[in-house]
Parts: C-alpha cells; structure tokens; sequence
C-alpha cells in the first residue's frame, strides 16, 4: 500500500493508456494490432480492471489472453505473448472481423479528419508521393468490419514553423484513405457504404477526447487538465463542435496507474509521446 | 507436387530458386522469424525487379529494398513499430519511384491467397471500398452480391511465384515444423509455385512428426539447414531479437543510401561469403549465447532491448 501512497500524479501516457481502456467493454473479442504499446497497456489494463471478460487478441502474434513479461517496443515477440490462452492464425482473426465478432479496433493515423478517415499510407497526391508512411497492416479491412472503433493518436499538438505554417495531425482531407470513419472524403455516409461495424466512436489524443455527433463529425468532448478549447482548436485543421458536456477527462487510480507502470517497466509507451508531452503530469485528485 | 525424397541443397542453391522479376512472400512478420540468411544470400546473387507481397514487415523488406533488389512493393505495412520507426531505406526506394508503391491490407491478401490455395479466380470482401486502396490496384473489382444485394470488392488469386520461408525444423522429406506464430506463411506456402525453406535443424521424421507438420513435405520445392537463419529478427524458442544490431543498421539506414551500402551491405552481405561468415562478425558465439539467454530470466530477456 506503501507504493500506491506515494503515486500522486499520472503521466499523459498514463492518462491515455487508462482513457483509451475506459473505451473496452467487458466481455467483447478486441485486437490491438502493433506499433501500439498505448493501446496494448490500454487492453491489458482493461482486461485487469472493468473488462475481466475480455476476450484479447494480442497483435502480430494472434494470441489469446497472455500475460507479457514485460511490454517490447516488437509486437511479434514471445515476451508479449507469454501464456496465451490459445491462438488464432492471421485468416481467423481476420474472418472474425468480418462475420461481426471483432467488437472493437484500436486505428490511428497520420492524417485525421473529421469523420474518422485516415492515411497511413502516404502524403502527397496520386502524381507524386512526397512521404512513404509504413502502411496500415489490415487496419482498413478493420475499419470497414470491427463493431466499434477507437481512434488515438499522441501527435494532436502541432507547433508553427517561422511561417507560421503547421503540419496537422487532424486535418481537413486526407491525401490517401487508408481506413474509414463516418462519411467518405466525398461526404458520402457511413450508413450507404456496405460496411459491418459502426465506426468510430473516439478519438483519444495527446489534447483531449473526442467522440462524434449523429452527423458523424468529430466533436471535442473532454479537455485534459492543462488543455483547452483553444488549444485543442489551434493544433485542428478542421473546425469542430464542443459537446454541451465538455468536461475534463477522469485520471486513473492510483491502483491502475501502477499496474501499467509494472506492465511496462522499459517505459516503451512514452516511445509514442514527444518528447515535451513526456514531462506532462497531473495531480491526482484528493493527494 | 513436389515429391523427392531429399529436399536438401546449399543455401545458394535455394536461392537460386528465386527468379529476377518473380512474386515473392516473404515469411515471418516484423521481428520475428525473416529468413534474413537467404535474403542475405539473394541480394549477392543479384536478383533483381522483384515484387514483394506481405502482412506486416521490417528489416527484410527494407534490406532488399536499399540493396536495390524491388521493383514492387504490395506489403501492408514496411517499418520498425515504436523501436526505430519508419523503414529509410524502404521510404527512400518508394519516395524515389525506384519500388512501386502497391499497397496492400491483411485481408485483403489473405483473400487473394485463399483464391489462389482454392484454385478459384477470386474471393469477395466487404471492406476496402470508400478506401484510396481501389486505386492503387485497379484490378480489383466490385460487384451486387447476387444473393443480398449488398456491394462487395472481388480481389483477385495471387499465386507467388516463391514462398521464402524459416522454420525451426525440417526432415530430409521437406515436412516443416514453425513454432509460435506461423504468421501467414501457411497461406504462402500453400498458395504459391514453390516453396523454398532455410529451418534452423534437420531432424529424422519420426522426430519431426512428433512436434507436427506445420507445411507438408509435397509443397516444399527445397530446403537448406542455416542455424541462426532469421538473425538480426527473433526465432525463438531459440533466440531472441538482435535489438543491439539492429540499431546498427538502422543507424547505417539513416545516414543515406550510399552509406548503408558502405557501412551495412558491404561488410554484412557482400563481405560475408557464407553464412558462417556473416555469424562470426556479428559477434560470433559470445552473441549467439547472449540471444539465446532470454530464458534464462526476464531481466536478462529486459536487458536485450536497453
């Protein structure tokens, strides 16, 4: 009890890690790809706390349920898969997906807009590609057949050039759709593509939460303790609606906050974080 | 079918089986169990213009792409996750126009394999369509499902001209036996031409068929015994990830084109005349042990990746 007395304050990764968990329902088949260590501290931290029966693919190594020694900044290591349950292959994580039994994805992007599409694929136009990302593994198969999916990225905050030019993370147009949100880059809905699941439902950022409105459209829903609406809005290309419960997202408990510090004691997630955000904290109510 | 009695040949000889121009799958995924060997072993011989298809990879794709060795990328993610980031080599050769870039996502391959293990033309998927993925590959098609009406993408077989493929064990036969996560190279191998494989011990078939066959002998074109056959990436239960050497050569990566060639390809590949060669140079023994130590408890396993 010693140790949880002294944690006084939570980290932004730590802050993240348990909002992108709160997203987990209990007793749903989730999947965390890789090159992800947030949202596989986030499914671990789920699996322990609210979602016990969770049913928890782990990414690359398709294994069910394990217990990793320790979190490696490679997903297809044995370290992560540590006493998997059982496993499945490639083609039946995959085929689960599109019968309808994924219940929730975790996809992030390069390019965000506002209704949930994204690029990890390239920048620049079709005549000439000016940025090759590493491509999105089968995140757009995902997309289209996962029930549920959840959004993060921690490169919301974008800083001007000595033009004043920025390089948004959430921006007004995708150069390539990788994945798809709620409507296509032409402003065709969801409903009148031949999709299974339903979308995204959030957008976990290094800033805030968003969640999205009945048109589809991304709006800011939770502020962090040191961020704000203008904040938020100067580092968003595309303009967006604040929900009429904008509040401030809930810090993990002290409980929690140590088992994901246990979880990963090479400190991989902070990999995802700038190296400003690593320094952010929070007090944690009532210390 | 292929039904000779002793698959065995040198590890040249394997990769000679690999065309200039040819489909090629390449096994394991990220850091886990690339034949990095062969692949060693095909940039010396100089096959060229090859076209890559693939799940989620790493260092093998983005050493045959800086040793000049693609024409075409259809992988569907090239990188080094949170440990090093993006593929440079391979961002150099897409960026420069030199590899093709074609795109691909899991299922969508995994369907186009299964075609092509099914021997039908094609296979349906949901997904895909309201992407950007219908345009780098204009021979997908989508049709109304005669059944529901429903829109639906066909993509069609892929047949690899070459499965490469590491496993932990083979007999003389050619049976393999991968353990841990085969990844998608049963698809490979069911679904191309020939099957060409490096494992990390030959064993008697009695031996063999005890631990199970993960890919029958009869898909297996040839097979070459390279213990240590997936370093720098991990081939447990064996050894773990090279992270100390990989580091290097994403270090000799980031310095340019010209000195991965003089600082990577020239002393690891084009220096190396065997694989035994290259083993000594990455630190011979002493490094072997110190990869194969990670069962010997977390903290010696943690220590592998400071």
């Amino acid at each position: 009890m010693n140790k949880l007395g002294n944690i006084k304050s939570c980290t932004l990764g730590e802050l993240m890690i348990y909002q992108i968990a709160l997203s987990i329902e209990d007793g749903i088949l989730a999947f965390h790809g890789f090159g992800s260590p947030l949202v596989q501290l986030a499914l671990h931290l789920a699996k322990r706390n609210h979602a016990p029966n969770l049913v928890l693919v782990a990414g690359a190594t398709y294994g069910i349920n394990p217990t990793p020694a320790f979190l490696t900044p490679t997903t297809n290591d044995f370290a992560m898969n540590r006493d998997a349950e059982c496993h499945l292959s490639i083609e039946e994580l995959f085929d689960l997906a599109a019968s309808g039994r994924l219940g929730r994805m975790f996809l992030s992007g390069l390019q965000i807009d506002c209704w949930g599409n994204m690029n990890v694929t390239r920048l620049g136009n079709d005549e000439r590609l000016t940025l090759k990302l590493p491509g999105g593994g089968g995140g757009c198969n995902l997309s289209s057949d996962a029930d549920h999916v959840t959004i993060w990225t921690a490169a919301h905050r974008t800083h001007a050039d000595n033009l004043g030019r920025r390089r948004y993370r959430l921006v007004n147009r995708c150069d390539f759709v990788t994945s798809v949100g709620h409507r296509t880059a032409d402003g065709l809905p969801r409903a009148s593509m031949p999709y299974r699941g339903g979308g995204p439902d959030s957008i976990v950022t290094d800033l805030g939460i968003f969640n999205f409105n009945h048109e589809g459209h991304a709006q800011l829903r939770y502020l962090y303790p040191d961020t704000s609406i203008e904040l938020v809005a100067e580092s968003t290309e595309f303009e967006f609606p604040v929900a009429d419960d904008l509040s401030t997202a809930a810090l993990p408990e002290p409980a929690l906050i140590e088992l994901i510090r246990r979880l990963d004691p090479l400190k991989i997630h902070e990999r995802e974080l700038s190296q400003d955000d690593r320094g952010r904290t929070f007090e944690l109510d009532g210390v | 079918m292929y039904t000779q009695t002793d698959k065995r040949c040198t590890l040249t000889e394997l990769v000679a089986h690999i065309q200039s121009g040819d489909c090629l799958a390449i096994g394991g995924g990220l850091s886990w169990r690339e034949p990095m060997a062969a692949l060693r072993e095909l940039i010396r011989q100089g096959i060229k213009d090859l076209k890559l298809i693939g799940s989620a990879h790493g260092i093998d794709v983005d050493m045959l792409c800086g040793a000049g060795n693609v024409a075409v990328s259809a992988e569907s993610y090239v990188g080094f996750e949170q440990d090093f980031g993006m593929a440079l080599n391979y961002r150099r050769a897409c960026e420069s126009g030199t590899v093709k870039v074609e795109d691909n996502c899991c299922y969508t391959l995994v369907q186009q394999l299964r075609a092509a293990i099914q021997g039908l033309p094609f296979m349906p998927i949901r997904s895909v369509q309201g992407t950007d993925f219908l345009k780098l590959h204009p021979e997908f098609k989508t049709m109304t499902c005669p059944f529901t009406g429903e829109q639906l993408v066909l993509v069609p077989a892929l047949k690899p001209d070459v499965a490469l493929i590491h496993a932990h064990y083979a007999d003389e036969h050619g049976n393999l036996h991968i353990e841990g996560p085969p990844v998608a190279d049963i698809l490979f191998a069911k679904a191309a031409k020939k099957v060409i494989a490096t494992v990390e011990a030959l064993i008697p078939h009695q031996e063999l068929a005890n631990k199970g066959v993960t890919i029958p002998y009869f898909y297996v074109t040839a097979l070459c015994e390279v213990p240590y056959g997936t370093h720098p990436t991990s081939c447990y239960p064996r050894y773990a990830y090279d992270r100390e050497h990989t580091k290097l050569y994403y270090q000799a990566a980031k310095n340019g084109a010209d000195n991965f060639r003089d600082n990577y390809l020239n002393p690891f590949v084009y220096g190396c005349k065997d694989h035994a060669s290259y083993l000594n140079l990455i630190g011979g023994q002493t490094k072997l042990i110190r990869l194969e130590q990670w069962k010997d408890g977390i903290d010696q396993w943690m220590q592998l990746y400071e």
